[in-house]
């Protein structure tokens, strides 16, 4: 085991190989508030990558309804059962992660899904926490609520599936962070299946190895972002390269929104893993619930994006999501457009701030004629 | 000197008394594989000639060497006979497995066994536990999977006969079936095996070959090693053909190691249960 310092836990951890960042990290942003689980990234993914044989169960893009939906089933709450309470204290975990509650003979605490658990890939869509009581009334957060939690690989700094891999079949590019499991040198031990969190490596029956999201790293060589985020209709997701803490730079939008703003913020960072796919909270849900999935800092990050509305940097960069194809390294703010631009300044797209509002009369005198919505 | 001497003399004989009477108790068993000299090796593990062989009862041990480790025993021994036919080696291995597991699935494993033996004959031995950089071992694998045949010719109803599924691209009403063209579109589909993975196909003859420089180095070989196996009523009898170390000798003999992997304990890579080197000789009848 070594010592490898995770910026998302405010401290040094335990991991099986040294720290050995990539030269930059692709990333992404996920809005929460935007999600209407319509499934549009899952049969992106689903129709891209995994239609061959033996992958037919494998998602490895989900989107499932908290609190009673999960894929496979009860892929987090079974583990943060086997890790037991633990404890942040001023933005510092103070408790274990899963490498250093690895059991004697493991290298990570897991636990390996039966097929049964997924034969359910959409359970609990729609569920809702609570009851309706009488005098209820909307209020933040909701007393009666849900909320889509879409999910990918997390393309971890530290990933767990590639410490678990007795072989070293996963890597990590050094080019761009990404985590790929190489197809020539798998053994299908699963022990990555095992090791992984998050659930995101699937091991296809029918040839004997383990597969996972490749956060279409083709199309990022290409300098595109992936399948499951030009084809979401709620535009929810931007991909970028994100930054450590300290080299944040508030023109690149991952970072901004991620290191700056504090508004999105990584999933189960207790664990350890360091994932690069950032969440920015749903502000209906109770904060206690979203503690425990996205850490300490969920207030603040509810807080600011409440506010954006006041706020045209943040508002205005939210509006970039889903806005182009194209990977927006860096952007910039010019009164009420926001632009998306490469990294030699080159615009990629230009955004208003709000979108702009028509009205129709009722009746158009010019030609005389009744517009209606309905004929 | 001569107190010392007579108490040396009486030590002498008290020791030739004693190791006298042990020689007539029951001789222990040989702890070595004695491969016997045959002309043909027979590759089922039925064959009349395998009574002919003695058989050696190997203990096995947890492999808890390397993570991600075995820490519950599971099978505790192997039994195993060995002929030679001058050219190859042919070994029967039997243990007792209640389950037979041999159905692929996303969450099974399967039964399997292997052998291993240096891959050439050094003064030194390579580490037991699959050899080590510079002093290479060369291993025969078994899978009871393996009987279930090519598992991505026959699909996912291998797995799930009930299964249903629309629509595969590669199947399109337009690609012409079997056609060039249709074969390599779905290879696309199935990386592994378009990067001619060995774990993505059944070998042809029961057996896979594999060399290994320490835990976590297989690399496929493509030599001509047999397995064949059948059911018994308390487990699996597996006869393994293979080459023996490049330089073998008669004459000197060479050691093999063995290990075990038991499916319904989900043992698989290095979570198994493994013997140490055990020397093996050549006799006649």
């Amino acid at each position: 085991m070594a010592i490898v310092y995770n910026w998302q836990l405010g401290r040094t951890m335990s991991y099986w190989y040294p720290e050995s960042r990539p030269q930059r990290q692709y990333a992404a942003v996920f809005d929460l508030n935007k999600c209407i689980a319509c499934q549009s990234c899952t049969l992106a993914c689903k129709t891209t990558w995994t239609s061959g044989k033996g992958q037919e169960y494998m998602l490895w893009n989900n989107v499932e309804t908290k609190p009673y939906g999960s894929y496979p089933l009860a892929w987090e709450t079974k583990l943060l059962e086997m890790l037991g309470p633990q404890t942040w204290q001023d933005g510092k975990y103070l408790g274990r992660t899963i490498f250093e509650a690895a059991p004697a003979g493991e290298r990570v605490l897991g636990w390996r899904p039966d097929d049964y658990d997924y034969a359910f890939p959409n359970t609990g869509e729609d569920d809702c926490a609570g009851h309706v009581e009488r005098g209820l009334a909307l209020d933040l957060p909701h007393a009666v609520w849900f909320f889509y939690l879409p999910r990918i690989c997390n393309h971890c700094t530290y990933p767990a599936c590639l410490a678990a891999c007795p072989r070293g079949s996963i890597y990590k590019r050094p080019e761009d962070g990404i985590v790929l499991l190489d197809q020539g040198r798998c053994r299908g031990y699963r022990e990555c299946v095992k090791a992984c969190p998050y659930k995101k490596v699937f091991f296809n029956p029918l040839t004997g190895t383990s597969e996972k999201c490749i956060f279409c790293f083709p199309k990022r060589e290409q300098g595109l972002q992936p399948q499951c985020f030009v084809n979401c209709i709620g535009k929810i997701r931007l991909a970028g390269y994100i930054s450590v803490p300290e080299s944040a730079n508030p023109d690149n939008p991952i970072d901004y929104l991620v290191h700056v703003r504090k508004v999105a913020l990584p999933l189960l960072p207790q664990l350890g893993l360091e994932p690069n796919v950032y969440y920015i909270p749903p502000v209906h849900v109770p904060v206690r619930f979203l503690e425990q999935l996205f850490g300490p800092h969920v207030q603040n990050a509810i807080q600011t994006y409440l506010n954006a509305k006041d706020d045209p940097d943040l508002a205005g960069l939210i509006q970039l999501f889903g806005c182009t194809e194209k990977i927006v390294p860096r952007w910039k703010r010019q009164n009420d457009w926001i632009l998306g631009i490469e990294e030699d300044g080159t615009e990629i797209v230009r955004v208003p701030l709000r979108e702009p509002v028509f009205e129709r009369p009722l009746f158009d005198e010019r030609f005389q004629v009744a517009r209606h919505n309905c004929p | 000197m001569l107190k010392l001497r007579l108490p040396l003399t009486l030590l002498v004989g008290a020791a030739v008394i004693v190791g006298g009477c042990r020689r007539h108790a029951v001789a222990p068993p040989p702890q070595e594989i004695q491969a016997l000299l045959v002309k043909e090796l027979p590759t089922d593990p039925t064959d009349s000639v395998w009574r002919q062989t003695r058989e050696l009862r190997i203990p096995l041990l947890l492999q808890d060497l390397v993570e991600p480790r075995l820490l519950q025993p599971s099978t505790s021994y192997v039994a195993v006979r060995a002929l030679y036919d001058g050219r190859r080696f042919a070994f029967r291995l039997e243990w007792e497995d209640a389950t037979e597991n041999a159905d692929p699935g996303i969450a099974t494993f399967s039964d399997a066994c292997a052998v291993q033996l240096p891959q050439k004959v050094e003064a030194v031995l390579p580490a037991p536990q699959m050899g080590e950089k510079g002093h290479p071992v060369e291993i025969t694998l078994w899978k009871a999977v393996w009987k279930k045949g090519p598992l991505l010719e026959k699909g996912i109803q291998a797995v799930y006969p009930n299964a249903a599924v629309d629509h595969y691209p590669f199947q399109a009403a337009s690609l012409v079936p079997g056609a060039t063209a249709q074969q390599e579109m779905a290879l696309r589909y199935s990386p592994a095996r378009r990067l001619g993975n060995d774990v993505a196909s059944v070998p042809e003859k029961g057996a896979q070959d594999i060399m290994a420089e320490g835990p976590g180095t297989i690399t496929p070989l493509q030599k001509n090693s047999q397995a064949q196996a059948v059911r018994t009523a308390q487990g699996w009898a597996v006869v393994i053909v293979r080459d023996p170390p490049a330089g073998f000798s008669p004459d000197s003999g060479t050691h093999v190691a063995f290990a075990i992997w038991d499916g319904a304990h989900q043992e698989t890579g290095s979570r198994k249960m493994r013997s140490a080197w055990v020397p093996l000789h050549i006799v006649q009848n």
